[in-house]
Protein backbone atom coordinates (compact mmCIF):
# COMPACT_ATOMS: atom_id res chain seq x y z
CA UNK A 1 0.00 0.00 0.00
CA UNK A 2 3.04 2.24 0.11
CA UNK A 3 4.31 1.06 -3.30
CA UNK A 4 4.29 4.63 -4.57
CA UNK A 5 7.21 5.35 -2.25
CA UNK A 6 9.31 2.37 -3.40
CA UNK A 7 11.37 4.16 -6.01
CA UNK A 8 12.55 6.76 -3.51
CA UNK A 9 14.49 4.27 -1.39
CA UNK A 10 16.96 1.52 -2.12
CA UNK A 11 15.34 -1.92 -2.59
CA UNK A 12 17.00 -3.21 0.59
CA UNK A 13 15.69 -0.27 2.57
CA UNK A 14 12.18 -0.65 1.26
CA UNK A 15 12.04 -4.30 2.33
CA UNK A 16 13.10 -3.42 5.85
CA UNK A 17 10.20 -1.00 6.32
CA UNK A 18 7.68 -3.40 7.80
CA UNK A 19 4.53 -3.21 9.92
CA UNK A 20 4.72 -3.63 13.67
CA UNK A 21 1.59 -3.97 15.77
CA UNK A 22 3.09 -2.60 18.96
CA UNK A 23 6.24 -1.00 20.35
CA UNK A 24 7.35 -4.33 21.80
CA UNK A 25 7.64 -5.83 18.30
CA UNK A 26 9.66 -2.87 17.09
CA UNK A 27 11.91 -2.83 20.13
CA UNK A 28 12.54 -6.57 19.82
CA UNK A 29 13.97 -5.97 16.34
CA UNK A 30 15.96 -2.97 17.58
CA UNK A 31 17.78 -4.88 20.31
CA UNK A 32 18.30 -7.86 18.07
CA UNK A 33 19.81 -5.90 15.18
CA UNK A 34 21.33 -2.76 16.68
CA UNK A 35 22.42 -3.79 20.20
CA UNK A 36 25.87 -2.26 19.98
CA UNK A 37 24.89 0.81 18.00
CA UNK A 38 24.36 4.10 19.76
CA UNK A 39 20.67 4.82 20.26
CA UNK A 40 20.73 8.05 22.27
CA UNK A 41 23.30 10.74 22.97
CA UNK A 42 22.37 12.87 25.97
CA UNK A 43 25.56 13.99 27.64
CA UNK A 44 26.82 10.45 27.19
CA UNK A 45 26.29 7.70 24.64
CA UNK A 46 23.69 4.99 25.27
CA UNK A 47 23.71 1.93 23.03
CA UNK A 48 20.51 0.12 22.17
CA UNK A 49 21.60 -2.64 24.59
CA UNK A 50 22.20 -0.12 27.40
CA UNK A 51 18.88 1.57 26.74
CA UNK A 52 17.17 -1.82 26.78
CA UNK A 53 18.79 -2.64 30.12
CA UNK A 54 17.65 0.66 31.65
CA UNK A 55 14.17 0.31 30.17
CA UNK A 56 13.86 -3.21 31.60
CA UNK A 57 14.65 -1.92 35.07
CA UNK A 58 12.32 1.02 34.67
CA UNK A 59 9.45 -1.35 33.88
CA UNK A 60 10.10 -2.82 37.33
CA UNK A 61 9.99 0.69 38.82
CA UNK A 62 6.59 1.26 37.23
CA UNK A 63 5.24 -2.04 38.53
CA UNK A 64 6.58 -1.38 42.01
CA UNK A 65 4.68 1.91 41.97
CA UNK A 66 1.35 0.34 41.16
CA UNK A 67 1.65 1.45 37.53
CA UNK A 68 1.62 -1.92 35.79
CA UNK A 69 -0.01 -3.16 32.61
CA UNK A 70 -3.31 -1.46 31.83
CA UNK A 71 -2.62 1.63 33.93
CA UNK A 72 -2.02 5.19 32.88
CA UNK A 73 0.91 7.41 33.84
CA UNK A 74 2.13 10.91 33.11
CA UNK A 75 5.60 11.75 31.81
CA UNK A 76 6.74 15.22 32.78
CA UNK A 77 10.26 15.51 31.43
CA UNK A 78 12.10 17.84 29.09
CA UNK A 79 13.76 16.18 26.10
CA UNK A 80 16.11 13.77 27.84
CA UNK A 81 17.31 10.21 28.09
CA UNK A 82 14.96 9.88 31.07
CA UNK A 83 11.97 10.71 28.85
CA UNK A 84 12.98 8.10 26.26
CA UNK A 85 13.55 5.46 28.92
CA UNK A 86 10.20 6.11 30.63
CA UNK A 87 8.27 6.19 27.36
CA UNK A 88 9.74 2.91 26.10
CA UNK A 89 9.24 1.23 29.49
CA UNK A 90 5.58 2.27 29.59
CA UNK A 91 4.74 1.37 26.00
CA UNK A 92 6.42 -2.06 26.17
CA UNK A 93 4.58 -2.86 29.40
CA UNK A 94 1.13 -1.89 28.15
CA UNK A 95 1.03 1.29 30.21
CA UNK A 96 -0.48 4.36 28.54
CA UNK A 97 1.79 7.42 28.76
CA UNK A 98 0.24 10.88 28.94
CA UNK A 99 2.88 13.29 27.69
CA UNK A 100 2.84 16.42 29.82
CA UNK A 101 4.56 19.41 28.18
CA UNK A 102 7.54 20.59 30.22
CA UNK A 103 6.04 24.10 30.49
CA UNK A 104 2.83 22.79 32.11
CA UNK A 105 2.22 24.60 35.39
CA UNK A 106 1.82 22.99 38.79
CA UNK A 107 -1.97 23.42 38.92
CA UNK A 108 -2.52 21.90 35.49
CA UNK A 109 -0.26 18.95 36.29
CA UNK A 110 -2.34 18.34 39.40
CA UNK A 111 -5.61 18.76 37.50
CA UNK A 112 -4.69 16.51 34.57
CA UNK A 113 -3.16 13.76 36.73
CA UNK A 114 -6.21 13.71 38.98
CA UNK A 115 -8.79 13.92 36.20
CA UNK A 116 -7.12 11.22 34.12
CA UNK A 117 -6.73 8.90 37.13
CA UNK A 118 -2.99 8.49 36.65
CA UNK A 119 -1.27 5.88 38.76
CA UNK A 120 2.03 7.70 38.61
CA UNK A 121 3.86 10.68 37.16
CA UNK A 122 7.44 10.19 35.99
CA UNK A 123 9.17 13.53 36.36
CA UNK A 124 12.54 15.05 35.72
CA UNK A 125 14.16 16.35 38.91
CA UNK A 126 14.49 19.81 37.33
CA UNK A 127 10.66 19.97 37.27
CA UNK A 128 10.11 18.84 40.84
CA UNK A 129 8.21 22.04 41.69
CA UNK A 130 5.54 21.10 39.12
CA UNK A 131 4.53 18.00 41.05
CA UNK A 132 4.45 19.74 44.43
CA UNK A 133 0.67 20.14 44.48
CA UNK A 134 0.18 16.56 43.42
CA UNK A 135 2.47 15.40 46.20
CA UNK A 136 0.52 17.45 48.73
CA UNK A 137 -3.07 16.92 47.61
CA UNK A 138 -3.20 13.59 45.80
CA UNK A 139 -0.83 11.07 47.38
CA UNK A 140 -2.49 8.24 45.46
CA UNK A 141 -0.45 9.31 42.41
CA UNK A 142 3.06 7.90 42.75
CA UNK A 143 5.79 10.39 41.89
CA UNK A 144 8.75 8.73 40.20
CA UNK A 145 11.97 10.57 39.33
CA UNK A 146 13.01 9.69 35.79
CA UNK A 147 16.42 8.65 37.13
CA UNK A 148 14.84 5.88 39.24
CA UNK A 149 15.98 2.32 38.66
CA UNK A 150 15.52 -1.15 40.15
CA UNK A 151 17.75 -4.11 40.84
CA UNK A 152 15.42 -6.50 39.00
CA UNK A 153 14.47 -6.39 35.34
CA UNK A 154 10.95 -6.85 33.98
CA UNK A 155 10.44 -8.30 30.51
CA UNK A 156 8.41 -6.48 27.88
CA UNK A 157 5.07 -7.97 26.92
CA UNK A 158 3.08 -8.32 23.69
CA UNK A 159 0.73 -5.38 24.12
CA UNK A 160 -2.59 -5.48 22.20
CA UNK A 161 -2.42 -3.30 19.08
CA UNK A 162 -5.51 -1.36 20.09
CA UNK A 163 -4.22 -0.52 23.60
CA UNK A 164 -3.50 3.17 24.16
CA UNK A 165 0.24 3.83 23.93
CA UNK A 166 0.24 7.60 24.38
CA UNK A 167 -2.00 10.54 25.05
CA UNK A 168 -0.81 13.75 23.41
CA UNK A 169 -2.27 17.17 23.97
CA UNK A 170 -3.47 19.14 21.00
CA UNK A 171 -5.42 22.25 20.19
CA UNK A 172 -7.35 20.12 17.68
CA UNK A 173 -10.13 21.57 15.63
CA UNK A 174 -11.71 23.68 18.34
CA UNK A 175 -8.64 25.31 19.81
CA UNK A 176 -9.35 23.97 23.28
CA UNK A 177 -6.54 21.79 24.59
CA UNK A 178 -7.49 18.12 24.71
CA UNK A 179 -5.87 14.71 24.86
CA UNK A 180 -5.64 12.51 21.75
CA UNK A 181 -5.37 8.78 22.46
CA UNK A 182 -2.82 7.10 20.18
CA UNK A 183 -2.97 3.31 20.10
CA UNK A 184 0.06 1.04 19.83
CA UNK A 185 -0.88 0.25 16.21
CA UNK A 186 -1.33 3.91 15.32
CA UNK A 187 1.98 4.83 16.94
CA UNK A 188 3.75 2.16 14.90
CA UNK A 189 1.95 3.10 11.67
CA UNK A 190 2.95 6.74 12.15
CA UNK A 191 6.52 5.70 12.90
CA UNK A 192 6.66 3.56 9.77
CA UNK A 193 5.28 6.36 7.60
CA UNK A 194 8.26 8.44 8.64
CA UNK A 195 10.59 5.92 6.99
CA UNK A 196 9.50 6.60 3.42
CA UNK A 197 10.94 9.10 0.99
CA UNK A 198 14.59 9.05 2.07
CA UNK A 199 16.94 6.88 0.03
CA UNK A 200 18.84 5.47 3.02
CA UNK A 201 16.74 5.83 6.16
CA UNK A 202 18.43 3.23 8.37
CA UNK A 203 21.48 4.03 10.46
CA UNK A 204 21.16 7.81 10.27
CA UNK A 205 22.10 10.53 12.77
CA UNK A 206 19.26 12.74 14.04
CA UNK A 207 19.59 15.82 16.21
CA UNK A 208 16.47 16.39 18.30
CA UNK A 209 15.31 19.98 18.73
CA UNK A 210 11.52 19.57 18.75
CA UNK A 211 9.76 18.72 22.01
CA UNK A 212 9.07 15.04 22.56
CA UNK A 213 5.63 15.94 23.84
CA UNK A 214 4.79 17.16 20.32
CA UNK A 215 3.74 14.45 17.88
CA UNK A 216 6.34 15.50 15.31
CA UNK A 217 9.15 15.25 17.85
CA UNK A 218 7.88 12.04 19.41
CA UNK A 219 7.04 10.03 16.31
CA UNK A 220 8.99 11.33 13.31
CA UNK A 221 12.04 12.17 15.37
CA UNK A 222 12.35 9.75 18.29
CA UNK A 223 10.37 6.71 17.18
CA UNK A 224 11.49 6.69 13.55
CA UNK A 225 15.07 7.13 14.71
CA UNK A 226 14.76 4.05 16.95
CA UNK A 227 12.86 2.08 14.32
CA UNK A 228 15.69 2.59 11.86
CA UNK A 229 18.55 1.82 14.25
CA UNK A 230 19.67 5.43 14.02
CA UNK A 231 21.28 7.63 16.65
CA UNK A 232 19.36 10.45 18.28
CA UNK A 233 21.39 13.29 19.77
CA UNK A 234 19.28 15.20 22.29
CA UNK A 235 19.86 18.95 22.09
CA UNK A 236 19.08 20.13 25.63
CA UNK A 237 18.84 23.82 24.77
CA UNK A 238 17.93 24.98 21.28
CA UNK A 239 20.25 27.95 21.54
CA UNK A 240 23.09 25.41 21.54
CA UNK A 241 21.82 23.51 18.51
CA UNK A 242 24.58 24.62 16.17
CA UNK A 243 27.25 23.78 18.72
CA UNK A 244 25.65 20.35 18.96
CA UNK A 245 25.56 20.14 15.17
CA UNK A 246 29.31 20.80 15.04
CA UNK A 247 29.92 17.96 17.49
CA UNK A 248 27.41 15.43 16.21
CA UNK A 249 27.17 16.20 12.48
CA UNK A 250 23.56 15.06 11.92
CA UNK A 251 22.49 13.54 8.62
CA UNK A 252 18.75 14.23 9.04
CA UNK A 253 16.93 17.03 10.84
CA UNK A 254 13.23 17.14 11.71
CA UNK A 255 12.28 20.80 11.80
CA UNK A 256 9.53 23.33 11.79
CA UNK A 257 9.91 25.86 8.92
CA UNK A 258 10.94 28.69 11.24
CA UNK A 259 14.02 26.78 12.40
CA UNK A 260 14.91 25.76 8.84
CA UNK A 261 14.67 29.41 7.87
CA UNK A 262 16.71 30.59 10.82
CA UNK A 263 19.56 28.24 9.96
CA UNK A 264 19.50 29.41 6.38
CA UNK A 265 19.71 33.07 7.40
CA UNK A 266 22.52 32.39 9.83
CA UNK A 267 24.39 30.32 7.23
CA UNK A 268 24.35 33.31 4.89
CA UNK A 269 25.31 35.79 7.57
CA UNK A 270 28.10 33.77 9.11
CA UNK A 271 29.33 32.46 5.77
CA UNK A 272 29.25 28.80 6.74
CA UNK A 273 26.80 25.93 6.56
CA UNK A 274 25.23 25.93 10.02
CA UNK A 275 24.04 22.33 9.57
CA UNK A 276 27.53 20.96 9.08
CA UNK A 277 28.92 18.88 6.23
CA UNK A 278 26.81 15.72 6.58
CA UNK A 279 23.21 16.93 6.56
CA UNK A 280 21.39 15.58 3.53
CA UNK A 281 17.71 15.72 4.50
CA UNK A 282 15.36 18.01 6.38
CA UNK A 283 11.89 16.73 7.21
CA UNK A 284 9.82 19.87 7.56
CA UNK A 285 6.29 20.33 8.82
CA UNK A 286 3.90 21.45 11.56
CA UNK A 287 3.41 24.75 9.68
CA UNK A 288 3.29 25.82 6.02
CA UNK A 289 6.66 25.46 4.27
CA UNK A 290 7.80 28.35 2.08
CA UNK A 291 8.90 27.34 -1.41
CA UNK A 292 12.09 29.29 -1.21
CA UNK A 293 13.25 27.10 1.68
CA UNK A 294 12.98 24.08 -0.61
CA UNK A 295 14.92 25.70 -3.43
CA UNK A 296 17.55 27.36 -1.23
CA UNK A 297 18.31 24.13 0.59
CA UNK A 298 18.39 22.23 -2.71
CA UNK A 299 21.13 24.62 -3.88
CA UNK A 300 23.10 23.52 -0.84
CA UNK A 301 22.62 19.83 -1.57
CA UNK A 302 20.01 19.33 1.14
CA UNK A 303 16.60 17.85 0.33
CA UNK A 304 13.92 19.65 2.33
CA UNK A 305 10.84 17.43 2.34
CA UNK A 306 7.59 19.04 3.45
CA UNK A 307 4.92 16.93 5.06
CA UNK A 308 1.52 17.21 6.62
CA UNK A 309 0.40 15.63 9.83
CA UNK A 310 -1.76 15.97 12.87
CA UNK A 311 -1.56 14.85 16.46
CA UNK A 312 -4.77 12.95 15.76
CA UNK A 313 -3.12 11.00 12.93
CA UNK A 314 -0.06 9.92 14.93
CA UNK A 315 1.87 12.47 12.94
CA UNK A 316 2.35 11.99 9.22
CA UNK A 317 -0.62 11.97 6.86
CA UNK A 318 1.41 12.80 3.75
CA UNK A 319 4.97 13.43 2.68
CA UNK A 320 6.35 15.27 -0.33
CA UNK A 321 9.17 13.32 -1.94
CA UNK A 322 9.20 15.50 -5.06
CA UNK A 323 9.45 18.95 -3.47
CA UNK A 324 11.22 20.54 -6.44
CA UNK A 325 8.51 19.40 -8.84
CA UNK A 326 5.60 20.14 -6.53
CA UNK A 327 6.85 22.73 -4.05
CA UNK A 328 3.41 23.84 -2.92
CA UNK A 329 2.26 20.36 -2.04
CA UNK A 330 2.46 18.51 1.27
CA UNK A 331 2.87 15.31 -0.70
CA UNK A 332 1.36 11.91 -1.20
CA UNK A 333 -0.95 10.39 1.39
CA UNK A 334 0.59 7.39 3.14
CA UNK A 335 -0.93 3.94 2.86
CA UNK A 336 -3.37 2.53 5.37
CA UNK A 337 -5.48 5.66 5.33
CA UNK A 338 -8.83 6.41 3.77
CA UNK A 339 -9.83 9.93 3.03
CA UNK A 340 -12.63 11.93 1.54
CA UNK A 341 -13.02 15.62 0.89
CA UNK A 342 -16.28 17.09 2.08
CA UNK A 343 -16.99 20.71 1.15
CA UNK A 344 -13.25 21.12 0.73
CA UNK A 345 -12.45 19.72 4.19
CA UNK A 346 -10.20 16.67 4.54
CA UNK A 347 -11.74 13.75 6.44
CA UNK A 348 -9.55 10.82 7.47
CA UNK A 349 -9.71 7.32 8.88
CA UNK A 350 -7.16 4.53 8.99
CA UNK A 351 -4.54 2.64 10.94
CA UNK A 352 -2.60 5.63 12.14
CA UNK A 353 -5.59 7.64 13.31
CA UNK A 354 -6.13 8.22 17.03
CA UNK A 355 -8.65 6.10 18.92
CA UNK A 356 -10.37 9.33 19.90
CA UNK A 357 -10.05 12.19 22.33
CA UNK A 358 -10.11 11.45 26.03
CA UNK A 359 -13.36 13.35 26.37
CA UNK A 360 -16.40 11.78 24.68
CA UNK A 361 -17.90 15.23 24.32
CA UNK A 362 -15.02 16.22 22.03
CA UNK A 363 -15.45 13.05 19.97
CA UNK A 364 -19.05 13.90 19.24
CA UNK A 365 -18.00 16.89 17.18
CA UNK A 366 -14.70 15.55 15.84
CA UNK A 367 -16.11 12.65 13.84
CA UNK A 368 -18.73 12.13 11.20
CA UNK A 369 -19.56 8.99 9.29
CA UNK A 370 -16.60 7.26 10.94
CA UNK A 371 -14.12 9.86 9.65
CA UNK A 372 -12.10 12.36 11.63
CA UNK A 373 -12.77 15.86 10.37
CA UNK A 374 -9.39 17.59 10.15
CA UNK A 375 -10.63 21.16 9.85
CA UNK A 376 -8.15 21.65 6.98
CA UNK A 377 -9.27 22.68 3.53
CA UNK A 378 -7.45 20.76 0.81
CA UNK A 379 -7.28 19.78 -2.81
CA UNK A 380 -5.59 16.82 -4.52
CA UNK A 381 -4.02 17.05 -7.98
CA UNK A 382 -4.07 14.53 -10.79
CA UNK A 383 -0.94 12.80 -9.44
CA UNK A 384 -2.45 12.36 -6.01
CA UNK A 385 -0.50 15.20 -4.37
CA UNK A 386 -2.21 16.93 -1.49
CA UNK A 387 -2.38 20.73 -1.07
CA UNK A 388 -3.57 22.58 2.03
CA UNK A 389 -5.62 25.55 0.90
CA UNK A 390 -6.86 26.90 4.20
CA UNK A 391 -7.99 26.14 7.68
CA UNK A 392 -11.49 26.05 8.98
CA UNK A 393 -10.39 26.62 12.47
CA UNK A 394 -9.44 29.96 13.87
CA UNK A 395 -6.45 28.55 15.66
CA UNK A 396 -3.28 30.41 14.83
CA UNK A 397 -0.30 28.27 13.85
CA UNK A 398 2.91 30.21 14.38
CA UNK A 399 5.85 29.70 12.04
CA UNK A 400 7.46 27.74 14.87
CA UNK A 401 4.61 25.24 14.66
CA UNK A 402 3.29 26.29 18.06
CA UNK A 403 -0.44 26.81 18.19
CA UNK A 404 -2.22 29.73 19.74
CA UNK A 405 -5.88 29.92 20.51
CA UNK A 406 -7.00 33.56 20.07
CA UNK A 407 -10.09 33.02 22.19
CA UNK A 408 -8.06 31.79 25.15
CA UNK A 409 -5.78 34.83 24.99
CA UNK A 410 -8.65 37.27 24.57
CA UNK A 411 -10.20 36.06 27.80
CA UNK A 412 -7.00 36.95 29.63
CA UNK A 413 -6.76 40.47 28.23
CA UNK A 414 -10.45 41.12 28.62
CA UNK A 415 -10.00 40.49 32.33
CA UNK A 416 -8.43 43.98 32.53
CA UNK A 417 -11.21 46.15 33.84
CA UNK A 418 -10.44 49.06 31.51
CA UNK A 419 -10.67 46.78 28.46
CA UNK A 420 -14.13 46.44 27.01
CA UNK A 421 -13.31 44.02 24.28
CA UNK A 422 -10.34 42.74 22.36
CA UNK A 423 -9.31 40.64 19.40
CA UNK A 424 -6.19 38.54 18.82
CA UNK A 425 -5.02 37.74 15.33
CA UNK A 426 -1.82 37.10 13.43
CA UNK A 427 -0.16 38.97 10.63
CA UNK A 428 2.20 37.43 8.13
CA UNK A 429 3.40 40.45 6.26
CA UNK A 430 6.83 40.05 4.65
CA UNK A 431 7.02 36.53 6.01
CA UNK A 432 7.10 37.77 9.59
CA UNK A 433 4.56 36.14 11.83
CA UNK A 434 3.30 38.36 14.60
CA UNK A 435 0.55 38.12 17.16
CA UNK A 436 -1.47 41.30 17.40
CA UNK A 437 -3.88 42.35 20.10
CA UNK A 438 -6.46 45.01 19.34
CA UNK A 439 -8.12 46.54 22.33
CA UNK A 440 -11.21 48.65 22.65
CA UNK A 441 -11.05 50.45 26.01
CA UNK A 442 -13.89 50.64 28.48
CA UNK A 443 -14.10 54.43 28.52
CA UNK A 444 -16.55 54.62 31.39
CA UNK A 445 -14.14 52.83 33.69
CA UNK A 446 -11.24 54.90 32.42
CA UNK A 447 -13.16 58.05 33.35
CA UNK A 448 -14.21 56.64 36.70
CA UNK A 449 -10.61 55.91 37.61
CA UNK A 450 -9.52 59.38 36.54
CA UNK A 451 -6.95 58.01 34.10
CA UNK A 452 -5.56 60.76 31.93
CA UNK A 453 -3.19 58.95 29.61
CA UNK A 454 -5.31 56.05 28.46
CA UNK A 455 -2.74 54.68 26.04
CA UNK A 456 -0.05 54.51 28.69
CA UNK A 457 -2.44 52.87 31.10
CA UNK A 458 -3.62 50.22 28.64
CA UNK A 459 -0.05 49.55 27.55
CA UNK A 460 1.06 49.02 31.15
CA UNK A 461 -1.85 46.69 31.88
CA UNK A 462 -1.24 44.84 28.63
CA UNK A 463 2.42 44.31 29.50
CA UNK A 464 1.49 43.05 32.94
CA UNK A 465 -0.76 40.34 31.48
CA UNK A 466 1.52 39.60 28.53
CA UNK A 467 4.41 38.79 30.85
CA UNK A 468 2.40 36.02 32.47
CA UNK A 469 2.02 34.14 29.17
CA UNK A 470 4.39 31.49 27.80
CA UNK A 471 6.85 33.18 25.41
CA UNK A 472 5.30 31.78 22.25
CA UNK A 473 1.85 33.05 23.25
CA UNK A 474 2.99 36.59 23.97
CA UNK A 475 1.53 39.34 21.89
CA UNK A 476 4.03 41.20 19.74
CA UNK A 477 1.98 44.24 18.89
CA UNK A 478 -0.72 46.18 20.67
CA UNK A 479 -3.26 48.34 18.85
CA UNK A 480 -5.59 50.55 20.89
CA UNK A 481 -8.79 51.38 19.05
CA UNK A 482 -10.87 54.50 19.43
CA UNK A 483 -13.89 52.90 17.81
CA UNK A 484 -15.63 49.67 18.62
CA UNK A 485 -15.21 46.51 16.56
CA UNK A 486 -17.62 45.64 13.79
CA UNK A 487 -19.95 43.09 15.31
CA UNK A 488 -22.24 40.28 14.25
CA UNK A 489 -25.97 40.48 14.91
CA UNK A 490 -25.30 38.52 18.09
CA UNK A 491 -22.92 41.32 19.14
CA UNK A 492 -19.86 39.14 18.82
CA UNK A 493 -16.82 40.60 17.15
CA UNK A 494 -16.87 39.69 13.48
CA UNK A 495 -13.51 37.96 13.73
CA UNK A 496 -12.60 37.64 10.09
CA UNK A 497 -13.87 40.96 8.89
CA UNK A 498 -11.24 43.26 7.38
CA UNK A 499 -12.55 46.29 9.20
CA UNK A 500 -11.68 44.65 12.48
CA UNK A 501 -8.00 44.29 11.86
CA UNK A 502 -5.60 47.12 11.18
CA UNK A 503 -2.98 45.12 9.33
CA UNK B 1 36.97 42.11 23.91
CA UNK B 2 36.83 45.72 25.09
CA UNK B 3 33.64 47.40 23.90
CA UNK B 4 31.87 50.48 25.10
CA UNK B 5 28.18 50.41 25.92
CA UNK B 6 27.33 52.31 22.78
CA UNK B 7 29.38 49.89 20.68
CA UNK B 8 27.48 46.98 22.24
CA UNK B 9 24.20 48.73 21.50
CA UNK B 10 25.23 49.34 17.93
CA UNK B 11 26.30 45.72 17.46
CA UNK B 12 23.10 44.48 19.07
CA UNK B 13 21.08 46.63 16.72
CA UNK B 14 23.02 45.11 13.85
CA UNK B 15 22.33 41.60 15.15
CA UNK B 16 18.59 42.25 15.39
CA UNK B 17 18.62 43.86 11.99
CA UNK B 18 20.41 40.85 10.58
CA UNK B 19 18.17 38.15 11.97
CA UNK B 20 14.90 39.96 11.51
CA UNK B 21 15.06 41.19 7.94
CA UNK B 22 11.31 41.54 7.79
CA UNK B 23 11.38 43.98 10.67
CA UNK B 24 11.93 47.56 9.63
CA UNK B 25 14.22 48.49 12.49
CA UNK B 26 15.01 51.94 11.19
CA UNK B 27 11.40 52.91 11.61
CA UNK B 28 10.86 50.95 14.78
CA UNK B 29 13.83 52.83 16.28
CA UNK B 30 15.26 50.49 18.84
CA UNK B 31 16.30 52.17 22.06
CA UNK B 32 17.61 50.80 25.33
CA UNK B 33 14.06 50.90 26.65
CA UNK B 34 12.61 48.89 23.76
CA UNK B 35 10.73 45.86 24.98
CA UNK B 36 11.94 42.74 23.17
CA UNK B 37 8.50 41.24 22.64
CA UNK B 38 6.13 44.19 22.59
CA UNK B 39 8.20 46.85 20.84
CA UNK B 40 10.63 44.89 18.69
CA UNK B 41 8.21 42.10 17.98
CA UNK B 42 10.48 39.15 18.69
CA UNK B 43 8.68 35.80 18.55
CA UNK B 44 10.02 32.76 20.41
CA UNK B 45 11.97 31.77 17.31
CA UNK B 46 13.06 35.39 16.84
CA UNK B 47 14.49 35.35 20.34
CA UNK B 48 16.34 32.15 19.54
CA UNK B 49 17.82 33.82 16.43
CA UNK B 50 19.03 36.77 18.45
CA UNK B 51 20.54 34.63 21.20
CA UNK B 52 22.49 32.47 18.75
CA UNK B 53 23.66 35.52 16.83
CA UNK B 54 24.70 37.39 19.99
CA UNK B 55 26.67 34.39 21.20
CA UNK B 56 28.40 34.15 17.85
CA UNK B 57 29.12 37.87 17.49
CA UNK B 58 30.16 38.63 21.04
CA UNK B 59 31.78 35.29 21.80
CA UNK B 60 29.75 34.85 24.98
CA UNK B 61 27.35 32.20 26.26
CA UNK B 62 24.04 32.68 27.95
CA UNK B 63 24.89 29.90 30.34
CA UNK B 64 23.48 31.18 33.61
CA UNK B 65 20.32 32.90 32.43
CA UNK B 66 17.42 32.34 30.06
CA UNK B 67 16.86 34.95 27.38
CA UNK B 68 13.19 35.00 28.36
CA UNK B 69 14.33 36.66 31.59
CA UNK B 70 15.26 39.79 29.65
CA UNK B 71 12.56 42.33 29.01
CA UNK B 72 14.33 45.20 27.33
CA UNK B 73 17.37 45.92 25.19
CA UNK B 74 18.93 47.51 28.27
CA UNK B 75 18.75 44.19 30.15
CA UNK B 76 20.54 42.45 27.27
CA UNK B 77 23.26 45.11 27.06
CA UNK B 78 23.80 44.92 30.82
CA UNK B 79 24.29 41.18 30.54
CA UNK B 80 26.63 41.37 27.55
CA UNK B 81 28.64 44.09 29.29
CA UNK B 82 29.17 41.80 32.26
CA UNK B 83 30.18 38.82 30.14
CA UNK B 84 32.69 40.34 27.71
Amino acid sequence: MNEKFRKYTTPETFERIVDFQNVTEMWTRCISEYANDIAIVDGENYTYAQLDEDVSRFRTVLKENNAGTGSLIGILCPNSYGFVKAFLAATTLGVAAVLLPAHMDVNTVFGVATKFGMKAVVYDESLEDRVALLREKNPSVALIPSSATASEKTAMIPVPAEATAAVLFTGGTTGKSKGAKISQRALMAGTKNGCYGVREIFGQRYLLVLPLTHVFGLIRNLMTSLYTGSTLFICRNNKDMFRDVAIFKPTIMVLVPALAEMALTLSVQFGRNMWGPDLKTIICGAAPVAQYLITEYAKRGIALLPGYGLTESANLVSGNIEPLKKPESVGLIYGGMEYKIVDGELWLKGVNMMSGYVSDEENDIAYEDGYFKTGDLVRIDEDGYLYITGRIKDIIVLSSGEKVSPAELEVKFCAIDTVQDCLVYDTTENGMHQLVLEVYPRFTKVKELGIEDINAHIKAEFERVNKTLPTFERINKLVIRDTDFIRTPAMKIARNLNGNVKK
Amino acid sequence: MAMSRSEIFEKLNEVINMVMPALDVTETEITEDSNLVNDIGLSSVGILYVVIAIEEFFGIRFDDVGFADFETIKDVIDYIEKKI
